[in-house]
């Protein structure tokens, strides 16, 4: 028998009994679906990874910290000569990793606590200043108009984070975005904001009678009503008092691409020039220690300028790990967007399997579902199958259509399972695109076309499987059952 | 005496399985079936099914085996359509012996070379006349536009042309038998088997199937083998095979043209 033939005999048999096929079809669409869902969120959380690892430098930069020594540290016995017992990331450090082999670039990268401040909304934020070739690294996509700060102006440009609207509260009890669901009515990019480098400094004085006095009472009220579009210049410094929170006026020179619902490694960063933020501190903060450095243990900070971090740019990938590797010996912590992978890759697996063995399992129930079926129909058919035995069809044919038959209902389970896959994908995206889960926002559920072609292949594949013993039944059936009458 | 004859006509055939008849006339021999046994084991029970059965048919002939229902008739014809295994004995149909081939060898032997009409027609549900007529055509692989000619030719044969289109359960049943008859002879068989053909029949329809399944055989020059239980539907063979518990008891042989009217053994 040709296969046209085959293929006409087993589907118009699979016809005839419309509603039972039906019902066999949606066990697999069902198990298909339920696996192909399943996958595609494991997939989308690689993807977010991946999309992760890209934003931060890819795969080629090494992040390197400070490192306290510890107490059982060989070096630097207590109350050591200084720069022994700590390691930090000073110029020094950039200097000497810029030298080393195989590094392309060194950039450091320094981060604050700051407050931002706008007609009684305020927002804590990370401020993070970089060198213009280091901003230029982090590939951060601007909204059309944006550009990049530029160094040597004296003048804090930011760069917000697309999400970074949504940390702004209502300091006058209008509560947070998270309660409200409401923006504050600010325009980051054209809005002059008020930033406020001594966080601590101004939390103090916003709960007030910690504060020395005299500080307390203006410096809120001038906090909470700054007129709206104030631009003049350094009107900020409220309380002209030394001791008084500095407030700068800042412009955005850009930001981030992207509404509130586009989670990304720039979501809610602020950037500025590393140089100029450099500047700002130093003159808030003249002879006291500034946020975030280190200090001696009498509270004196060091005389150099220490980073938060180091990003080190290799020229190869594969020598990341050997640097990485180096500058470890050099007791600095080093971390590699490679070894961030790989555990997440390890968990990832496991998180792939768990789920795609949740979806197996509805699977498997519809691989008994066309088993029963194909059985069914055996049983009914075994007059069928006697009559075409004694007419001359061989047994091979029985096989191959009954193997049709039930790869038929796997293919088409598992075609329709496809687009119903697509079409749950879609709402599963639609519903977490404003939340981000585990750290990957919007598009948690990514179906690439070859888990379309798998999946269709896989269902039909286990139809076959499930339709083996049932097919191998029907072809052993015995021919005299056509000669028993009735 | 009579042993001893029926043992001579058994020696006398040659390799090539003929059979010499008296007065030398030589007619090939389809059929050569050489003490056949068929035991059914029911728990403590042995059922002889069929007790030591021998006989010959010729090509061309219209061949009854007759005989009530238990006699072993039916099982007699599943022997030689190869639907069943002897336990012991030789079917040999154009020198191929059945007892020997596997399952998948006795498949491609019917399709080959036999034609089947089943008491209760047993047509393909789902398919009209024509593609049921076709269907053993299906099977070896003819293409389709080729299987449709041939179908459509064998259905005016039976004189159900403009039945074609026509579902199983559009027809009555001598329409079905006919559609029978016709995907029998569809692959131009050697031989056809038909067991109780008539069956479900009435009389009226029961003559006009018989009529027609002697005149396309005649027609067609091949062997037809029919089991009945009927003595009056037996009585348009050539040869009559008669059996009863297992063993044959008389074969009758009608020939026109032969003198001898009969042959007891």
């Amino acid at each position: 028998m040709s296969w046209m033939d085959l293929l006409r005999m087993s589907s118009s048999s699979l016809l005839k009994r419309k509603l039972r096929t039906f019902l066999t079809v949606l066990g697999v669409i069902i198990g298909t679906t339920s696996i192909v869902v399943m996958f595609s969120l494991g997939l989308g959380m690689q993807k977010a990874m991946y999309r992760q690892i890209e934003e931060t430098g890819g795969l080629n930069t090494i992040t390197v910290t400070g490192k306290e020594a510890g107490p059982g540290s060989p070096e630097g016995s207590p109350g050591g000569k200084k720069g022994q017992e700590r390691k930090q990331v000073t110029d020094q450090l950039v200097s000497q990793l810029a030298g080393m082999e195989h590094v392309k670039s060194v950039q450091p990268v320094y981060t604050v606590s700051a407050v931002l401040l706008k007609g009684g909304y305020e927002a804590t934020v990370q401020l993070t200043g970089m060198t213009p070739e280091g901003l230029e690294s982090r590939n951060i996509k601007l909204a059309p108009g944006g550009r990049l700060p530029e160094s040597g102006r004296g003048k804090l440009e930011l760069v917000y984070g697309n999400g970074v609207l949504s940390s702004f509260a209502d300091s006058r009890g209008g509560g947070t975005y998270d309660e409200y669901a409401r923006l504050p009515d600010i325009d980051l990019a054209h809005d002059t904001l008020f930033l406020v480098l001594d966080e601590s400094g101004y939390s103090q004085s916003r709960e007030g009678g910690m504060s020395p006095a005299g500080f307390s009472g203006e410096t809120a009220s001038g906090a909470a009503s700054p007129a709206p579009g104030s631009s003049s210049g350094e009107s900020g410094a409220a309380t002209g008092t030394g001791k008084s929170v500095r407030k700068y006026a800042v412009q955005a020179s850009g930001v981030v691409a992207g509404g509130q619902e586009d989670y990304g490694e720039h979501f809610s960063s602020v950037y500025c020039d590393l140089d100029t933020l450099k500047q700002a501190l130093k003159k808030e903060f003249a002879g006291r220690a500034l946020p975030g450095q280190p200090v001696t243990k009498s509270g004196k900070p060091y005389r150099e300028f220490c980073y938060s971090q180091a990003l080190v740019r290799v020229d190869d990938i594969h020598q990341a790990d050997s640097v990485a590797a180096a500058i470890r010996q050099m007791g600095y912590n080093a971390e590699t967007n490679a070894e961030f992978m790989k555990s997440m890759k390890s968990q990832l697996a496991i998180i792939q399997a768990v789920l795609g063995g949740i979806g197996a399992v509805s699977l498997l129930v519809a691989a008994i579902g066309i088993a029963n079926t194909m059985m069914m129909s055996i049983y009914e058919r075994t007059k069928e199958i006697g009559v075409i035995k004694v007419l001359g069809c061989s047994l091979k044919n029985i096989r191959q259509m009954f193997l049709l038959e039930a790869a038929f209902i796997g293919l088409m389970g598992g075609a329709a399972g496809c687009v119903l896959s697509f079409a749950v994908s879609t709402v599963i995206n639609a519903l977490t695109a404003t939340k981000n889960i585990m750290g990957v926002g919007g598009g948690i559920s990514f179906i690439p076309p070859w888990l379309v072609l798998a999946a269709v292949g896989f269902s039909m594949l286990v139809g076959m499987g499930a339709g083996y013993i049932p097919a191998l039944r029907a072809m052993r059936l015995s021919p005299l059952a056509a000669i028993q009458n009735g | 005496m009579i042993p001893s004859l029926c043992r001579a006509l058994i020696s006398d055939r040659d390799m090539g399985g003929r059979t010499k008849i008296k007065g030398g006339l030589n007619v090939q021999s389809v059929i050569q079936v050489k003490n056949l046994y068929k035991l059914y084991y029911l728990g403590e029970e042995t059922v002889r099914a069929l007790d030591g059965v021998d006989f010959e048919i010729k090509k061309g002939e219209f061949c009854a085996i007759v005989g009530t229902s238990g006699s072993g008739k039916s099982t007699l014809l599943n022997m030689l359509a190869g639907l069943e295994k002897p336990t012991k004995g030789e079917v040999v149909i154009s020198g191929h012996h059945l007892e020997r081939m596997n399952e998948e060898q006795l498949v491609s032997f019917r399709r080959r070379r036999v034609g089947f009409i089943f008491q209760a027609y047993q047509l393909i549900a789902s398919m009209d006349a024509e593609e049921n007529v076709a269907l053993p055509l299906n099977f070896r692989g003819v293409k389709r536009s080729e299987r449709t000619a041939k179908a459509r030719l064998m259905l005016e044969r039976v004189k159900l042309g403009k039945y074609r289109k026509h579902f199983p359960n559009q027809m009555s049943g001598g329409q079905q038998q006919r559609v029978g008859v016709a995907r029998a002879l569809v692959s131009d068989p050697e031989i056809i088997f038909a067991d109780e053909p008539t069956g479900n029949l009435d009389s009226r329809t029961s003559r006009e199937i018989m009529a027609l399944m002697q005149k396309v055989v005649k027609e067609q020059g091949c062997t037809l083998v029919m089991v009945t239980h009927d003595p009056q539907l037996a009585s348009w063979a050539d040869r009559i095979i008669k059996v009863i518990d297992g063993k044959i008891v008389s074969i009758e042989v009608k020939k026109k043209e032969s003198t001898e009217d009969e042959e007891m053994v």
